[in-house]
């Protein structure tokens, strides 16, 4: 087994690398933009108390989180053209399909993380004469959002590596940017390597992270 | 004798298919101490819960200071529902202390004093503040005002948990059995918070376990159990001769046990 590795190529390509690493990172944030926006009331109407809000969140959830992503991007780029005519471009359709998918695991993670802090504390907010709304922001997700962080950091990492699906609708993130490489330099150990590295650095940062804030957390509390 | 404070009619509610409240009626007049006296799960706190509407009722009425709470008389019998901002000025009237304190753990003690009037009376902060550093004076945690819940005894938690009721300059207060999460060494300083409050004059309605305080402080003692009040009368009335037969067990067993 002698294989001759060549990894100066990635040093040479270094840019294609970088160029990739930045739009994975602008799909990823897009990405996330979507999953807060609609998680957030999604997550909420998940734990309401009336039951009509939770009938409409719950089969909006399960459907995303017990479907591939990569069905849901193919379905989203290729089905809604020919079923209302509404044909998006590949950058939209992966940001809407990747910002979906991760709602339904958001939406989840704001309910938990609500449902985790003890009842009394909205009952106390109610008894002084406190809305809602205001129990929520002054009370409840003060205290929530805490718990809510580890998770949505992991859900962040998860994402970050789904976006490789959108090199599928040939849109040009990390994976793609590699496969054109390797269709002209044929270095495909060498290439995929560096991918999963870059990856690596990008993630494993927040990983670390996820787990200080939590071990901070849990020291304080 | 004037309107009373508090005035409750054939109150019923269920849990699913437990009816914890039988038909309650139960008047309490400005000023009163009423000690709620019975066996765990006889209704007490539930009670308590309705009156300021933190738990729905499925029959009877309730009036506090003049106004109905919760419900009113809608064409053709049908009960309406009271608008979410007539209930939070109702709350907003109506103190309440529980047993677990439930003091907002991320907020400081003062923080937690001034949190109703700020947010909610829209009251300015500075003045909130001097009020709220006076009420810890007066139930004996002025120095404790930057502390965090969690650094607190439970005695303390419970004195704070008073101090944020009284911020609201509540019409009367609610006690859902304030001693019973304590270690017995604690509930003194809590029971002498409340004896204060008495002689100001407050009007109050006690769940408690404390026989011996309930006897010394209270006007009126009411007996409830399986969801409906059995007996009340005056504390020596019905410490000393109770006269139905559930009040004498319930009062037997309560003394045997602290023997």
């Amino acid at each position: 087994m002698s294989y001759n590795w060549h990894l100066y190529i990635i040093w040479d390509y270094r840019w294609v690398f970088v160029r990739g690493a930045m739009f994975t990172f602008e799909l990823t944030l897009l990405s996330l933009a979507v999953g807060v926006i609609v998680g957030l009331p999604l997550g909420m109407a998940r734990g309401a108390q009336h039951r009509l809000p939770r009938a409409i969140a719950m089969p909006i959830i399960e459907f995303f989180r017990s479907t591939p992503s990569l069905v849901q991007l193919f379905w989203i780029y290729y089905a809604l053209p020919i079923l209302i005519g509404v044909r998006l471009e590949a950058m939209v359709a992966c940001t809407l399909g990747l910002g979906l998918h991760s709602a339904a695991y958001i939406a989840e993670i704001f309910r938990a993380g609500i449902a985790s802090i003890d009842k009394g504390q909205s009952l106390a907010a109610k008894s002084i004469g406190m809305s809602y709304l205001t129990s929520m922001r002054r009370i409840i997700l003060p205290q929530a959002v805490r718990r809510m962080i580890p998770p949505f950091i992991n859900e962040l990492a998860n994402l970050i590596k789904l976006t490789t699906l959108a090199s599928v609708l040939a849109v040009y993130e990390l994976l793609h940017e590699a496969n054109d490489l390797i269709a002209q330099t044929f270095r495909p150990f060498e290439i995929y390597t560096a991918l999963a590295i870059a990856f690596l650095v990008i993630i494993f940062p927040l990983i670390y992270l996820s787990r200080k804030l939590e071990l901070y957390w849990a020291k304080r509390s | 004798m004037s309107a009373p404070m508090i005035s409750v009619r054939n109150l019923a509610k269920r849990f699913g298919d437990n009816q914890v409240l039988r038909g309650i009626d139960l008047d309490v007049q400005k000023g009163e101490i009423v000690g709620i006296i019975g066996p765990s799960g006889s209704g007490k706190s539930t009670m308590l819960r309705c009156l300021n509407f933190l738990e729905q009722y499925e029959g009877g009425e309730i009036q506090f200071d003049g106004a109905t709470v919760g419900y009113r008389d809608g064409p053709n019998g049908k009960r309406i529902g009271d608008s979410e901002a007539k209930l939070r000025m109702l709350r907003a009237q109506i103190g309440m202390v529980f047993q677990n304190f439930n003091l907002f753990p991320h907020m400081t003690v003062l923080g937690n004093v001034i949190e109703g009037p700020v947010v909610v009376k829209g009251q300015p902060k500075a003045q909130a503040t001097t009020e709220a550093l006076a009420l810890l004076e007066r139930v004996g945690l002025a120095d404790k005002a930057n502390a965090y819940p969690s650094t607190l005894s439970g005695g303390q938690q419970q004195r704070v948990g008073i101090a944020r009721s009284l911020a609201m300059k509540p019409k009367a207060m609610l006690f859902d059995e304030p001693t019973s999460s304590l270690d017995p060494e604690l509930v003194g300083e809590v029971l002498d918070v409340m004896q204060s409050l008495a002689e100001a004059g407050m009007t109050m309605l006690i769940a408690t376990h404390e026989m011996a305080f309930i006897q010394e402080i209270a006007h009126r003692v009411v007996f409830i159990d399986g969801g409906k009040v059995v007996e009340q009368g005056p504390p020596a009335q019905i410490f000393a001769q109770p006269t139905h037969p559930r009040t004498i067990d319930f009062l037997k067993r309560v003394r045997v046990y602290k023997a």
